[in-house]
């Protein structure tokens, strides 16, 4: 299916009002993506272009940093999660949960919720059979927690032109892929239709640090405006706010604070909900079917 | 062998806690990186790229920007170092042993430690006779110091799948390409255990400046950054820093301020100290065999 014939447009302020539980604005919610990058292929993203170009196979050093995200990051930024209390949402390769089961459990025993995050890190449009990759990723996640996976966001937000329908027939309740609201939308498939909730490109620390290269303190800044605004926005109608992470990012020991000012920033506010995907996703579900 | 196959992934919070003597809580390993940029190839890097975006022989701008390096701007560093009695470790192509010799041959007077770094400035994989090279390279650099180096770091911290066994083989005890962790860590190779030591790509201003083109200034924020979080969680284990630099960049009148800023932070703490890549293996050594 055509994008465009999944759903309609439509304009935010003339839409049914969405109301939070408590009269809170805001529903946030945090991704933290774990991934596994296979050292036998050419690496996701890179710190340190090879001198004098080239596409060198192994990457050592772009492998190694990726790395330092599961073996030291991550920790670190658990640390802040467990001191702001928040239930983190745990994206992550079907392949990782194996490879870095020290991560999985750690999720696990604090309640995140795991979503779908493709078996390996690369674009669905390169995996051999996505229906097979989505399969294997959910059976990995409900292998390890004992529940499948209601959500799923492609690597890099890829997807084909089927992925959604794919996805509902796999069992899954949401996607992430399509940034393009601030509240919860539908798009339809061949059989039913799928939730698609609101994550970011922009208060995402892949777009922030790797691609425009902002300073670290660039995170704050970002959220803290974005907040503001969807705050503003909020008055008459709930909106949602993602969060985005990598442990090789924002978990390296000179970004991490500003991780950790920007949760404790918006935790001070006290209408608004840290919630994970599926919450968000059963409040709007409760909600249509109030109208 | 793949980089899987060398090491075991290992989250930090499950091993036990590395201590420094007297309670020290950071080691600072500051890198000064020396090359050969040979005129008859593509640049390594370049601050201006060609108008038409083609890849010039003879690059006089790029070659030119790099020579500066050799020219002027390692001096500041000698002076810095000198004046903070530091020894950094040197990261040398073998190559500037001949063709910059008063250079190497100041960082020799100055006690600095001379760390393998290939012959010259490219990709090791484009290297004809990788074990050739090593050897004519640590042949080089022992004539030259007087000392047979330890260590290794490949250019751009290229590797091949059988750059370990090669070193390892060629008796190097430590590699700094494996920027995978805030500790040092064993990996496989034929020739029995090699250590990586955490250099870094993320206080490195290659990426900083000639990738990301941060300004200036914000070199020392990063550290700061780095070193604070660091300086904290040393409390509970030893962290070590690497800082990585470059006389053709750091080395600028505009930039060498934020570097000396940097150390002048990170002198008003007690517990730092200042060591070079042998320094850190010998204590790692010890302090791994410790009971």
């Amino acid at each position: 299916m055509l994008p465009s014939e999944r759903l309609d447009f439509s304009a935010i302020n003339q839409r049914p009002k969405l109301a939070l539980p408590d009269g809170a604005r805001l529903a946030v919610w945090v991704i933290v993506n774990v991934e596994e990058w296979d050292p036998t292929q050419p690496m996701p993203r890179a710190v340190l272009t090879p001198p004098a170009g080239g596409a060198p196979m192994p990457d050592i050093p772009n492998w190694a940093w990726h790395e330092y995200g599961n073996r030291v990051g991550f920790w670190r930024m658990l640390e802040v999660f467990d001191r702001s209390r928040i239930r983190a949402v745990l994206a992550i390769n079907g392949s990782a949960i194996q490879r870095y089961k020290p991560i999985a459990h750690a999720a696990l025993e604090r309640g995140w919720e795991f979503i779908g995050h493709g078996f390996s890190q690369r674009s669905m449009q390169k995996v051999a059979d996505e229906r097979d990759d989505i399969r294997r990723t959910a059976a990995a996640i409900r292998d390890f927690t004992g529940r499948p996976p209601r959500g799923w966001l492609g690597p890099g937000l890829t997807e084909t032109w089927e992925t959604p329908d794919l996805l509902v027939e796999e069992g899954f309740e949401y996607v992430c892929d399509w940034v393009l609201d601030d509240q919860p939308v539908w798009l339809k498939t061949r059989t039913k239709s799928i939730v698609n909730l609101p994550y970011t490109q922009e208060c995402n620390d892949v777009a922030m640090m790797l691609i425009q290269h902002h300073n670290a303190s660039e995170y704050y800044d970002r959220a803290i405006d974005q907040f503001e605004q969807l705050y503003h926005d909020a008055a008459q109608s709930a909106r949602v706010m993602a969060l985005v992470v990598h442990p090789y990012i924002m978990g390296a020991p000179h970004r991490l604070k500003y991780l950790s000012n920007t949760l404790a920033r918006i935790r001070d506010h006290r209408d608004v909900l840290f919630w994970t995907g599926e919450e968000i996703l059963d409040w709007y579900l409760a909600q249509r079917s109030a109208w | 062998m793949i980089p899987r196959e060398r090491c075991t992934y290992s989250a930090i919070v499950d091993r036990p806690p590395l201590k420094l003597p007297n309670q020290a809580r950071i080691v600072v390993w500051t890198i000064v990186n020396l090359e050969f940029w040979s005129i008859s190839r593509a640049m390594a890097r370049q601050v201006l790229p060609a108008p038409t975006g083609e890849v010039l022989v003879p690059d006089v701008p790029n070659w030119s920007w790099h020579e500066y390096g050799m020219r002027v701007g390692v001096w500041r560093f000698f002076d810095l170092f000198a004046r903070l009695g530091i020894r950094p470790t040197l990261s040398i192509n073998a190559r500037v042993c001949r063709e910059y010799r008063r250079v190497a041959r100041a960082a020799r007077e100055a006690g600095w430690e001379f760390m393998g770094h290939a012959w010259e400035q490219m990709p090791i994989h484009k290297v004809d006779d990788q074990a050739q090279m090593i050897t004519r390279s640590l042949d080089t650099l022992e004539r030259f110091a007087g000392t047979r180096p330890v260590g290794w770091l490949g250019p751009g911290l290229t590797e091949t799948y059988e750059t370990p066994d090669l070193l390892a083989a060629a008796g190097i005890k430590y590699i700094g390409d494996w920027v995978y962790d805030d500790e040092p860590t064993e990996i496989r190779t034929t020739h029995g255990p090699l250590i990586t030591l955490p250099y870094s790509v993320e206080l490195n201003d290659i990426p900083m400046m000639l990738v990301q083109h941060h300004e200036s200034g914000y070199f020392t924020q990063r550290c700061i950054d780095s070193f604070e979080r660091l300086y904290r969680e040393g409390a509970e284990r030893a962290k070590i820093m690497a800082i990585a630099i470059h006389p053709y960049i750091s080395g600028q009148p505009h930039r060498i301020k934020y570097l000396e800023g940097v150390y002048e932070h990170i002198n008003r703490y007690d517990g730092v100290l200042h060591w070079n890549g042998v320094e850190i293996l010998d204590w790692y050594l010890s302090a791994k065999a410790a009971p």
